[in-house]
């Protein structure tokens, strides 16, 4: 319902039972605020945003009042403004005003709001409050003698992140923000507790001492990291990333990004940076310069490829990570000079057998699903904007079902199922052949054996039931043995129950690699193809072999052939790199070039470089463009990466077909292992940045497996399985590892 | 970590919200284990209550600061609870204070050497009317003096 409001004598239309800060703040009408923040509960502590409202005796919170018909609101009356500075004299109180040495300066509400309503001279004038530091970890800083009690980062805790880590403990002189824990803040959406902080107690500790707010320049940029693309601000100063920040965008990531998104720059400052163009010339490595480098690979491939016409030898892989003109420019090199085999998926076991599910739910709609069933995905780390949208729906009563090998720890209600990676197409087959008996339709011939157990009656009942379900691909099924059949089985429950899907397989830029058909057609080679085929060239796009391939010993063999040419494109240099290469180009990593990520809804979102790539390296779109000029191929002027970006929207799409059959009869291995990169290693920018690295997420290395599986494979907790140490997991399910490792992928032998 | 007693005690505290709202408990939950231990909480014992209840441990030491009721260090057999909000401060219950710290040789917040008392500041008891005042166990003494002290506390054994 409409009311009709009056504030400061201007006559407003608002909604009934909205406070009164929300309907200013809309308007534009500036009341001073510390403790409200609008995606927190309103705990009402500050009293700063005191307003006169008429009748009411004494002056009221904007933040707590509902607005009403007829209501008359004074922001800036006499009786307002004196309120306002009598809250802002108490919390000035204790607050040290170390302004001069404090990282929030300049940016500060606090300091922001004392200008306006502070009086030049304190009449309080005893002793001052200090309260001890506590070390919460590498990521956020804290100095809480500045901290004014508003509570931001408590309700944060418990009502975003999903865990409450700090608390206001002891009353009043005595009470404090603090976690109870020594391990300090470990949720993967810690760095946002220093945007929400009002004043400088909690700050960046990457960013300590380093500049300040108003010395650097914002460029809005997009996350790469994973298949959200969350909005974010890229804070630079001559030509450095020194701090990002969370930008706004309630489709994609509300007002919140990750850890992971927000301290991931400070890899680009990283020594094993590849800065200048190398050529090996007869085993030993030379600096050289652009038009060198690039003489020296157009060379390269005209002997060992172009001058024979053996385009079947040559492969092109790129990283999912890279962007859209990336993969198109590189794709389309590849095609004009007739050469098939290209690919992005690096990390597949059997790409015959994949997750090709589509993603029909847009990231705001989760929110509002009644059911859903998640299938081998740790959704807290792996993806934790989405998860953050699937806690909002538990919240509000949704019902969430997992399918995991392992006892994840979600931060909301869960119906948790242990399940085994090759009992999971049973239980999906059960499910749909619960589903077609309750709607009587005619049985598959593949699931005439099926058995539904009671686990899969009462799934299919749920989904049947709910209004609005999704069903959840996680990235632990990329190479499950049955993975096509999951993937065949899960479209099927979804057409009858429904319900939308949602694929989570499709990493970082995945879909935008797809939308550019970087990938083989059926004349080329994919990747695993192309690992076993005698090439005599490979172009890698920001690849790094030992973490990025699923078959990583057998990448780095095939990479070190002896007549092997390798051109590598790559944002860090490494001693691996260096033995396969015969020509590395640097290029710009993530914030230093142009481009174009699509996330899984399907939405491209461009950005501009926020700063310039360091050393001689250069964009890789360039880099291409340059190496297609060499070639003196046609149609590759362009002056920037939009009119690149451009040709792309313009192209229709090739849709590759999947093999739809379901086979429940495959064999599958006794033991599966499921590798899964530690949340801060999945790409190559992550695993050089230090904080993050240091934090206890970074530090996670493990192989999990239960007693029984340990038995079988003689193992305890002190030893390691494929180089990770093992723990034992009491609650996991039979016949599987789960690693979540920091390590490389090559050192254990992992099949 | 909780005894079979104490969890039973609470259990009995738990039946009386209703099903999911078992951390509306926790202050009692909070007494019965500090009362197994000395009279005394620790980081572990908050952190066990936490679990028993299904709440995060920050959650039970909030309430565990807050209230006065709850210890954090060694207490004496006696705890002297010495109000000192505004209507005992204006009737002096701080020199009170300092005098029962002299005659007992310790400050507050800490235990005689023969562990039998120990003094606490504590928030307003709700006894203004019979300001100053203290409260040693479920007793209140009001209208205080320095002799009436004297007296009271000579009486401990």
């Amino acid at each position: 319902m409409i009311v009709e409001i009056e504030i400061d004598g201007k006559l407003i239309n608002a909604n009934t039972g909205e406070m009164v800060i929300a309907v200013t703040d809309r308007e534009g009408i500036s009341v001073p605020r510390f403790c409200y923040h609008k995606k927190l509960s309103i705990s009402a502590s500050c009293r700063m945003c005191l307003v006169d409202v008429e009748g009411a005796p004494k002056p009221q919170p904007a933040c707590s009042t509902p607005v009403a018909e007829g209501m008359k609101i004074h922001t800036q009356n006499e009786k307002a403004i004196a309120s306002q500075k009598a809250v802002m004299e108490f919390l000035l109180i204790n607050h040290p005003l170390d302004c001069p040495i404090c990282d929030q300066g300049g940016e500060c509400e606090l300091q922001d709001v004392a200008i306006e309503y502070g009086s030049d001279v304190s009449r309080f004038s005893e002793g001052k409050r200090i309260v001890a530091p506590s070390d919460i970890g590498p990521l956020i800083q804290t100095d809480m003698t500045r901290c004014i009690h508003c509570t931001r980062c408590v309700r944060f805790g418990s009502e975003i992140a999903g865990i409450m880590e700090m608390g206001a403990t002891g009353r009043g002189e005595e009470l404090k923000i603090e976690p109870f824990l020594a391990e300090g803040i470990t949720s993967e959406l810690s760095g946002n507790m220093i945007d929400v902080c009002p004043v400088g107690a909690l700050t960046s500790k990457p960013f300590r001492y380093e500049l300040r707010s108003w010395q650097m320049s914002s460029v809005e940029s997009i996350a790469r990291h994973d298949l959200v693309g969350s909005n974010l601000y890229a804070q630079t100063y001559k030509g450095n990333v020194k701090r990002v920040v969370s930008g706004d965008n309630d489709a994609v990531n509300e007002t919140w990004i990750s850890d992971r998104d927000r301290f991931s720059y400070e890899g680009l400052t990283h020594e094993n940076r590849l800065l200048s163009p190398q050529i090996k010339v007869e085993g030993q490595w030379k600096e050289v310069e652009w038009d060198v480098a690039l003489d020296f690979a157009i060379k390269g491939l005209n002997n060992n490829i172009l001058n024979s016409r053996n385009l079947a030898k040559l492969g092109g892989l790129a990283s999912n990570t890279a962007t859209i003109e990336e993969l198109h420019l590189m794709q389309k090199l590849l095609r004009e000079i007739g050469c098939e085999n290209i690919d992005h998926r690096l990390n597949v076991k059997d790409l015959n057998n994949t997750i090709h599910l589509k993603s029909t739910i847009k990231l705001i709609e989760l929110e509002t699903i009644d059911q859903a069933l998640v299938i081998g995905a740790n959704l807290r780390l792996e993806q934790p904007m989405i998860n953050h949208r699937l806690r909002k729906a538990q919240l509000s009563g949704a019902n969430i079902t997992t399918l995991n090998v392992k006892d994840f720890n979600f931060n909301y209600k869960v119906d948790s199922h242990i399940t085994s990676p090759n009992e999971i197409a049973n239980t999906l087959a059960g499910v749909l052949k619960a589903l077609i008996d309750k709607t009587k339709q005619e049985l598959p011939e593949y699931l005439s054996e099926v058995m539904p157990s009671e686990q899969s009656v009462a799934m299919a009942n749920n989904l049947l039931e709910a209004n609005n379900s999704v069903l959840i691909l996680g990235e632990h099924l990329i190479n499950n043995a049955q993975a096509s059949s999951i993937s065949n089985l899960t479209a099927e429950i979804a057409k009858l129950t429904n319900s939308s899907t949602l694929n989570l397989t499709a990493t970082a830029n995945s879909l935008g690699a797809q939308l550019v058909n970087f990938m083989p057609n059926s004349k080329g080679m994919n990747t695993n193809e192309m690992l076993d085929a005698d090439m005599r060239a490979f172009i890698l796009l920001d690849v790094y072999p030992e973490y990025d391939f699923h078959h990583s010993a057998t990448a780095l063999n095939a990479l070190s052939s002896d007549d092997m040419f390798v051109i590598s494109l790559n944002s860090f240099g490494s001693e691996l790199i260096s033995q396969y290469s015969d020509v590395m180009l640097p290029m710009a990593a993530m914030f230093e070039t142009s481009g174009t990520h699509m996330n899984i809804n399907g939405k491209a979102q461009s950005f501009r470089a926020s700063v310039g790539a360091p050393g001689e390296a250069k964009p890789a779109w360039k880099i291409l463009k340059v190496l297609a000029d060499l070639l003196e191929l046609p149609g590759f002027h362009y002056e920037n990466s939009a009119q690149v970006m451009s040709e792309v929207a313009h192209q229709s799409t090739q849709t590759h077909e999947y093999d739809t059959s379901i086979d429940l009869s495959k064999q599958t291995a006794m033991l599966e292992t499921i590798w899964m990169h530690s949340p801060y290693q999945s790409d190559v920018l992550l695993r050089h940045a230090k904080s993050l690295s240091a934090s206890q997420i970074g530090h996670m290395n493990t192989a999990s497996m239960n007693a029984s599986t340990a038995q079988a494979l003689s193992l305890n907790n002190k030893d390691t399985y494929l180089g990770v140490p093992v723990e034992i997991d009491s609650i996991m399910a039979d016949q599987c590892v789960f690693v979540n490792s920091n390590q490389a992928t090559n050192t254990g032998g992992l099949q | 970590m909780i005894s079979d007693n104490a969890k039973k005690q609470i259990n009995s505290w738990i039946e009386k919200y209703p099903q999911g709202k078992q951390s509306s408990a926790v202050m009692e939950a909070l007494k019965v284990v500090q009362a197994e231990n000395n009279n005394q909480l620790n980081h572990d014992l908050i952190q066990a209550v936490a679990d028993y209840l299904d709440m995060p441990g920050i959650a039970a030491a909030e309430v565990a600061t807050f209230y006065e009721n709850y210890n954090h260090k060694p207490v004496g057999k006696h705890i002297i609870r010495f109000c000192h909000n505004i209507s005992c401060m204006l009737t002096g219950a701080d020199d009170l204070i300092s005098h029962l710290e002299a005659k007992l040789g310790v400050k507050t917040g800490e235990v005689t050497e023969d562990g039998l008392i120990s003094v606490k500041k504590v928030e307003c008891l709700g006894a203004c009317v019979g300001a100053p005042m203290f409260q040693i166990g479920d007793q209140y003494y009001e209208n205080l003096t320095t002799d009436k002290v004297d007296e009271i506390v000579d009486g401990l054994k």
